[in-house]
């Protein structure tokens, strides 16, 4: 007992106890086959900390890891730790400024990408040739995970787009078309018929708070209307101050009164708890909305499909914001590379772990390899029996309309967009606009005055 | 004869002081001055390695930084209009609590429970209860017919605002109660019984009586609340994060975003600064009205 | 009956009626987080919403307790998705408890040996380290944590309990070393001076006479101690890593934020969390209230 304690208050890697993982559950000998040449077994021993976003899919892709510690490091236990969203900036500050970083992160690109022009990260190219350089689903390369100065940083985990949600119930009942072939206009008027026509129903909800998730819901408007923050082909200078940003903002501010009266809060949860609890007909979300709507909601989730966003109509863009989510591997004050990197390989390879991974939870996580994206097994989902075209929309037919802060209009990686988003610029500007009654322009040229200080304080990770 | 491993008076009296002073100095002292210092660098904390001195830039960011004065405006706010309702709330329960009734102990200490609860326990029953949607209060005023549609607690800036003033009253207003009653419990009652004597009714009696006699009490535990209420963190930055917008924020959570999500420890010392410039002020002001001090001056 | 005691009987039963309105308003967050906590999931929404549940189910606490672990469907297997929040309660739990339990110790010690120090011995400045230490527990910490932080990434001791205890110190010591010295200097010195005059050494007088006496008062300062110690989240959440190591507050708020929050299992962490400090409280409810207002008012 006191040995433990004095393990504990000196902060010593202690035993940990065990916790159930898949790998009980799986017994399956994955494919190991492809993993090229084992190291030597590790003698290593103690927790690897694993970082991930809030969701079951991290854990699975954990056990992958774990099952591969049992055969070649049987001293080492991968943990996986979500962090939510809006926590990842604090966390990512404290672990690496403590010089106690995760062995392993899980992030979305504009974060991975900031990391990687830091310089914090290990490259990973000879981890690409053993997972299959020619594996990608077509329509994505492997920059837009994270590629820079001609070296791969990071390995892709999934991508992840938001897209139009919308209850099909409602919109038939008041005949409002087919939201496949919407426009801006479309979508404004449908959701303000619906708001008229139901009474304790918004028409539309996306985040308006102060939020990373408000930064990732405009972008997508900022892109379809052919915006951009910085200029990729011009040493990234600040585009905001632009039309297409006025006319993004000035769309948000007409969708606002058919939307939730407290949207101006709203982060990632509360744009779910919206949908799923029937106070909105649409909205802009990830697939994990379905997810949840399954267990919770079954009126709502069978009512529901996904369609890829609204045309600008100007430029005829649909674009969404797509998380295209990395694994990194940081390089600093991380004593578990060389494993990290092997266990990596492992769970990459696995084809059976990763359709379990996607299978965590349909369809928010889309599969990034073409074997697994047509594997048969990923098929035997409910999902995929009852909606069919939504399940497709994520993972295959949004790919076309892909954009990201840190790739805006795929045109360019940018390491500044995961800072963009610590500050929430993107949120403010709106903010500024739908809670302040601040004039489109004015709040463009505020963002663009943020964006410029950005630009300024970090031009080394430019360079 | 003292034998001569017994201690000396003086060497017992440096060793019982020993420990204190030095955990003064690691902990308290070093990492004071080590705010102020880095109030004069910039420093991205992903970053340390490239740590420069940048003068008086950060603390001209802040004054040119509109959202500074605004976290100031708000956090006056949020101070005052705590503090008043606290006294307001604090002052009558104690009275309620100042009577000789059966089962008062049970009263008091449910009515001083709130102070031990902890502020994220708080923050987490608070977005729980005050919901729009879901939450039980907006049902209980719908249904007692008070308002017709929801209320938007932490959506408007106005709403929110009185959101966090409403908790920190909830979980402060105790420490008034104990005071005040500690004070109320030496007030002699013959002053009582002359008012009584001469007619006045009860509103009369606390105006005359009550009140003066606290006064004394009262405006030291202004002067304390004040200076703790100006520097709250965890009861705005759980329960808003300083939202809608920037509309709750005050210094402590402006300090906080600028070392964190900005990654500019420098500016968010900067600002710690000026908060210990205020609190100084506000010490010393204190340090007046306690009466502090006065007899050590005396003897 | 007599006019009198007619009024007298009114009174009271207004007294009666204006307490219990205030105690239900003043209690009203904490029991309703107690009764979503009973509510299986099906009635957490039901409405109109039910103060005293329909059903009562244990199955949030023993959730926390057992660390229930979460599965989701591929193909035709079960799969569990590895830890969740839920699976680490038990273990933040015990964590929180070394860290209020280490730095309420080390603070008590620290401030009790200071404060005998000071008010029986005559050396340069005695007089002025309780002022400067009262200063000190004015200062928020939001001002320090972040120097403090980097002063324990130098000493590698980030990601431990032991840093948080040395954190909690730092924020404990002020206060109780003031609390302490005012207590010191009230308890009166002959007996003292009688015993050391019959042969006593100062350590034994410390010991046998000035400890007994000053009990009270090291109480209250323990209190004081683990009310802040348990209820902090700043340090925690700055301080610390690895799931492994988090305390209760900070790793409540993990249950928080993500897209799906369980009302119910998190209401029931939050009533887990207020449990010690309740036991504590109840226990110790007199000493707090001695203790309380010497922070702030004299004597």
């Amino acid at each position: 007992m006191t040995s433990k304690f004095n393990r504990q208050i000196l902060g010593l890697p202690i035993g940990r106890r065990q916790v159930l993982t898949g790998m009980a559950a799986t017994g399956v000998a994955a494919s190991a086959g492809l993993a090229g040449p084992a190291l030597a077994q590790s003698k290593k021993t103690g927790v690897v900390r694993v970082w991930g976003e809030p969701g079951p899919y991290g854990g699975v892709a954990v056990a992958a890891m774990n099952e591969w510690a049992q055969k070649n490091a049987p001293g080492l236990k991968f943990e996986i730790e979500s962090i939510p969203w809006d926590g990842v900036y604090i966390k990512l500050m404290t672990d690496l400024a403590a010089k106690r970083p995760p062995a392993l992160i899980s992030v979305e690109s504009p974060i991975a990408m900031q990391l990687m022009a830091e310089g914090l990260l290990a490259p990973v190219d000879d981890l690409v040739d053993r997972i299959g350089r020619n594996r990608l689903v077509d329509g994505v390369q492997w920059g837009y995970w994270g590629a820079w100065k001609g070296k791969q940083y990071i390995v892709p985990a999934h991508h992840q787009p938001h897209l139009l949600l919308v209850r099909m119930d409602i919109v038939k009942e008041l005949g409002l078309g087919d939201p496949d072939t919407w426009d801006w206009n479309d979508l404004l008027n449908a959701a303000k018929a619906i708001s008229q026509k139901k009474p304790d129903m918004a028409g539309f909800c996306m985040a308006l708070g102060r939020n990373l998730c408000t930064d990732y819901h405009f972008a997508a408007l900022l892109h379809s209307a052919g915006g951009r923050m910085f200029d990729a082909a011009n040493k990234f200078e600040v585009a905001f101050d632009s039309p297409q940003t006025v006319e993004a903002l000035t769309f948000v501010k007409e969708l606002q009164p058919y939307m939730p009266k407290g949207a101006v809060e709203y982060s990632f949860l509360q744009v779910v708890d919206a949908h799923v609890t029937g106070r909105t007909a649409m909205s802009f979300y990830w697939g994990r909305t379905l997810g949840r709507a399954a267990e919770e909601a079954k009126p709502v989730f069978e009512a529901t499909e996904a369609f890829n966003h609204a045309r600008n109509p100007t430029t005829k863009r649909r674009s969404n914001w797509n998380d295209f989510q990395g694994w990194c591997i940081p390089a600093q004050n991380n004593p578990f590379i060389d494993e990290v990197r092997q266990a990596l390989v492992y769970q990459q390879t696995s084809k059976d772990w990763l359709i379990k991974y996607c299978h965590s939870l349909m369809p928010n996580v889309a599969p990034t390899y073409k074997d697994v994206a047509d594997a048969p097994e990923l098929k035997e989902h409910p999902f995929y029996k009852s909606k069919p075209r939504t399940v497709d929309t994520y993972f295959k037919a949004s790919l076309a309309n892909s954009s990201s802060t840190a790739n805006e209009l795929l045109q360019g990686v940018n390491p500044l967009a995961g800072i963009v988003h610590g500050r929430s610029v993107l949120a403010q500007t709106v903010q500024k606009v739908v809670i302040d009654n601040m004039k489109p322009q004015d709040a463009a040229k505020w963002g663009a005055k943020e964006l410029s200080d950005i630009r300024r304080e970090n031009m080394r990770l430019l360079g | 004869m003292r034998p001569s491993y017994t201690l000396s008076d003086r060497t017992v009296g440096l060793l019982f002081i020993a420990p204190f002073v030095t955990a003064a100095l690691f902990f308290m002292i070093y990492p004071v001055a080590e705010a102020i210092r880095m109030a004069f660098y910039s420093y991205n904390p992903l970053r340390p390695e490239l740590s420069t001195f940048v003068g008086l830039a950060n603390f001209e960011y802040i004054f040119r930084d509109p959202l500074f004065w605004d976290s100031f405006w708000q956090a006056t706010v949020w101070t005052f209009l705590s503090i008043v309702f606290q006294t307001v709330f604090g002052v009558g329960i104690a009275m309620l609590l100042h009577q000789a009734l059966a089962g008062m102990a049970i009263f008091r200490g449910l009515l001083l429970f709130p102070y031990i609860v902890p502020t994220v326990v708080i923050a987490l029953i608070w977005r729980w209860i005050f919901n729009p949607e879901i939450g039980v209060v907006n049902h209980a005023l719908q249904g007692a017919g008070l308002i017709n549609e929801p209320i938007y607690w932490l959506s408007t800036p106005s709403m929110a605002m009185a959101s966090t003033i409403m908790l920190n009253v909830w979980k402060y207003m105790p420490f008034v109660v104990i005071c005040v009653l500690a004070r109320l419990q030496t007030v002699p009652l013959e002053l009582y019984d002359a008012a009584k004597v001469d007619g006045a009714g009860i509103v009369r009696r606390f105006l005359d009586v009550t009140l003066p006699q606290l006064k004394e009490v009262l405006i030291v535990v202004i002067v304390f609340r004040t200076i703790w209420t100006f520097n709250k963190f965890e009861e705005i930055y759980l329960l808003t994060k300083g939202g809608p917008g920037t509309s709750t924020f005050n210094l402590a959570v402006y300090s906080f975003e600028q070392s964190i999500a900005n990654l500019r420890l420098g500016v968010g010392a900067a600002t710690g600064v000026v908060m210990m410039v205020m609190l100084s002020l506000g010490s010393i002001i204190y340090l007046r009205v306690s009466g502090f001090g006065e007899d050590e001056r005396a003897s | 009956m007599t006019r009198n005691e007619f009024w007298g009987h009114t009174r009271r039963l207004v007294s009666y009626a204006v307490l219990c309105a205030v105690t239900f308003l003043v209690c009203f967050p904490l029991v309703w987080a107690v009764s979503t906590s009973l509510k299986p999931k099906s009635e957490i929404f039901s409405t109109p919403p039910t103060l005293v549940p329909h059903t009562v189910t244990l199955e949030n606490y023993k959730a926390l307790i057992t660390g229930r672990p979460q599965y989701f469907q591929s193909g035709d297997q079960q799969v569990t998705s590895g830890t969740t929040p839920a699976q680490f309660f038990m273990r933040w739990f015990v964590n929180s408890m070394i860290v209020t339990l280490g730095s309420t110790l080390i603070s008590i010690v620290i401030s009790t040996l200071a404060a005998y120090s000071l008010t029986r011995f005559r050396y340069w400045g005695r007089t002025v380290v309780p002022y400067f230490s009262l200063l000190g527990y004015m200062v928020p910490s939001i001002i320090f944590v972040f120097p403090l932080f980097l002063v324990m990434v130098q000493l590698d001791l980030t990601d431990s309990l032991l840093s948080l205890v040395l954190g909690y110190v730092c924020i404990t010591l002020p206060f109780c070393m003031w609390l302490m010295w005012a207590f010191m200097r009230s308890i009166p010195i002959e007996i003292e001076e009688a015993a050391l005059i019959d042969g006593a050494s100062r350590l034994q007088v410390f010991w046998q006479v000035v400890l007994p006496t000053a009990l009270p008062g090291i109480i209250a300062a323990a209190i004081f101690s683990m009310i802040v110690s348990w209820n902090d989240y700043l340090f925690g959440r700055v301080f610390l890593n690895s799931l492994d190591n988090l305390t209760l507050t900070v790793g409540v708020m993990l249950f928080f934020e993500g897209t799906h929050v369980d009302w119910g299992l998190l209401m029931a962490a939050s009533v887990l969390m207020t449990v010690p400090m309740a036991i504590l409280f109840m226990a110790l409810q007199r000493h707090l209230v001695a203790g309380f207002g010497a922070g702030a008012v004299k004597g």
